[in-house]
């Protein structure tokens, strides 16, 4: 995947893109308005991340090119911005998500592949982990062709978990990604160590490798093992 | 007491008692210069009689006149008669009544005889005129009184009406609004200068608001950047490579610090925003279908401290901004989760025109300050931001929220 990340505060920057980077994916890279009107106008990308306030011009006006050149790239907005009219009319400009700084850099990650997915696969829309596999439209999940039976939760987690395949994801971010950041109403988070246990214990029965690892107390990792 | 109310009855005492005091001063000088004429008149009769008497060396007959009586007596007691003047009643023949007198007793000697000598003269005439006097003066003073009383209420009324309207319009002032104090146009100049200085107070007064509120939106907004990236380079350093348990522990406190900040930030630019009005996505919202949501939302929340959930939802539109009405219902089913003690309940009743959340809890009833900024009980881990962006956002709408603590259950009321 090529994805082009359009920030201008530079130590966001660089942890984005070393979170994107590898599992052949390429970053590059753009900081300002008129570096990133060249970058769009030059090459074709899956998926642009775009700050709304760069030096030298307003985001959406990067949108609009976008959208003007009729190009395919999926566009994710990347904010600090919280406001509901610019979420609106970025929305409306065409883009695909928006996204309100600060983020978990795994929510952003889950988003951009769902982005993509989206953008890539009109029709059927697989993905899978070994041997696990899963059907996006029908939002069935089969290990080796059985079929499990996964509650909402467990199954928008599973999809969380391979997203950032490879990652540790806090439980903070993981709570964030189920229920809202809206939704500030617990303090600790370990009433997720239900849900993924649950999870792990479903996908374990049915067959597959248990992937999922709780790392360091902070969080959880999935990744072959 | 009115201004106007005040200055009327000083006003009014102080002409009473003036007039009061003149009136009597009238009468008594009216009254002295007239009973004086009298006995000048007495004195010139008495004279006349002297004189008769010195000419003719007879009494003149006793005269009973119009108005004037002169009767004589000899004086066998031996006495000296002495003379007096003094006030008595005086019978007029022709009216057949009795008047007001003032009477005169002297003595003549005639023939070595004395006599005593009584001259007699009707008040009627002076009575009268002073009684005239009396009545023009209550007059003067009541029609005085009356016009003051009018000239008070009329036009004090329309002369302080330019600052009963800038009063109004102070009592109206609202800081986040924008319109401007637009007095009534008055000749007066302190009303001018009033009007004056009420209008640079608001202006400045704007002015300062808006400077405070424009800061504290800035230092939010600015604050965000770095924490995105505290938070962007946590979640980069957990990938770096191993940790132990006891370093997990501390970034996860950075993070649940880190969050809160983030939390803290996220609240204050959204009450910034309600207050500005600038969230405008005002549409019809069915909340039957939109608490439902929510308690699904707050599932696995409700069941971690196993609480039981009683919910009757009845059909109801309200027109609101969806995002707000989301952040609302979030608060206040959040405040219920987080305050109640595990096991407790929650009632979440719908009816059209009003929601009611009430919960068990572990504290006694919450202090009145509950709405207000940053208040919260020692226990909570929230923002203490929480209810007061709901009732920002209830007020943005008219809507009305109250708390209430009954057997034991906190009680919030909303009011659509």
């Amino acid at each position: 995947m090529k994805i082009l990340v359009i920030e201008d505060e530079e130590s966001l920057r660089e942890s984005i893109v070393s979170y994107l980077k590898g599992e052949g994916n390429i970053c590059e890279v753009a900081s300002t308005y008129w570096n990133a009107m060249e970058k769009i106008n030059l090459y074709s990308y899956d998926c642009i991340l775009l700050d709304l306030t760069l030096p030298g011009g307003d985001g959406l006006k990067i949108l609009s090119e976008v959208k003007k050149l009729n190009k395919q790239e999926g566009v994710l907005i990347i904010s600090a911005r919280h406001s509901l009219d610019d979420k609106l009319s970025g929305l409306e400009m065409g883009a695909d998500d928006y996204l309100v700084k600060p983020f978990h850099l795994s929510e952003l990650k889950a988003r951009i592949m769902a982005v993509i997915r989206r953008k890539n696969f009109s029709g059927s829309n697989l993905m899978s982990f070994n041997e696990i596999n899963i059907d996006l439209l029908a939002m069935e999940v089969r290990i080796k062709e059985k079929l499990i039976t996964l509650t909402k939760k467990e199954y928008d987690l599973l999809i969380y978990f391979i997203s950032n395949q490879g990652k540790v994801i806090t439980k903070n971010a993981i709570a964030e990604h189920l229920w809202g950041d809206e939704i500030d109403v617990s303090d600790d988070f370990d009433f997720i160590y239900t849900h993924i246990k649950n999870l792990r214990k479903k996908l374990v029965e049915a067959g597959a490798k248990d992937y999922i690892r709780s790392m360091y107390g902070v969080g959880y990792k999935l990744e072959n093992v | 007491m009115k201004l106007a109310q005040r200055y009327n009855r000083a006003n009014l005492i102080t002409s009473f008692i003036i007039l009061t005091i003149t009136g009597v001063i009238y009468y008594i000088a009216i009254h002295f210069i007239l009973t004086g004429k009298l006995d000048k008149d007495l004195v010139i009769e008495e004279k006349e009689i002297e004189a008769y008497v010195n000419n003719y060396g007879k009494l003149p007959s006793p005269g009973d006149f119009l108005h004037q009586k002169v009767t004589y007596q000899k004086n066998t007691s031996g006495k000296i008669i002495e003379r007096n003047f003094f006030y008595d009643d005086f019978y007029n023949e022709s009216e057949k009544e009795n008047e007001p007198g003032r009477s005169l007793i002297t003595s003549v000697d005639l023939n070595g005889q004395n006599y005593q000598v009584t001259i007699s003269k009707s008040r009627v005439e002076s009575e009268d005129l002073i009684q005239l006097i009396f009545m023009i003066t209550l007059a003067v003073t009541i029609l005085l009184l009356v016009s003051l009383l009018l000239i008070n209420r009329f036009v004090l009324q329309r002369i302080w009406s330019p600052f009963y309207s800038t009063l109004g319009m102070m009592k109206a002032f609202n800081i986040a609004q924008k319109e401007e104090i637009k007095p009534q146009v008055t000749k007066i100049d302190e009303f001018n200068e009033l009007n004056d200085s009420a209008n640079a107070m608001a202006t400045r007064v704007r002015k300062d608001y808006r400077e405070l509120k424009s800061f504290t939106d800035n230092a939010s907004h600015e604050m965000m950047t770095p924490l995105a990236i505290i938070n962007s380079k946590l979640d980069s350093l957990l990938q770096t490579g191993t940790f132990s348990v006891a370093q997990g522990s501390i970034i996860e406190d950075i993070y649940t610090a880190i969050g809160k900040l983030i939390k803290l930030n996220q609240s204050l630019l959204l009450l910034a925003k309600i207050e500005n009005n600038l969230i405008s996505d005002v549409q019809n919202i069915d909340m039957q279908q939109l608490v439902g949501d929510k308690v699904l939302q707050f599932q696995e929340l409700f069941e971690k401290d196993g609480l039981t959930l009683n919910q009757e939802l009845q059909p109801f539109e309200v027109k609101m901004s969806k995002y707000l009405a989301d952040i609302l219902l979030n608060n206040l089913f959040a405040n219920a989760i987080r305050h109640n003690h595990s096991g407790g309940n929650i009632d979440i009743i719908l009816q059209a025109g009003s929601l009611t959340i009430s919960n068990t809890g572990k504290s006694e009833e919450l202090d009145n300050q509950l709405f207000e900024r940053f208040s919260k009980s020692a226990s909570s881990e929230g923002t203490g931001l929480g209810l007061a962006i709901s009732k920002q956002i209830c007020a943005l709408y008219g809507f009305i929220i109250s708390y209430q603590f009954q057997e034991n259950r906190h009680r919030f009321l909303i009011r659509f």
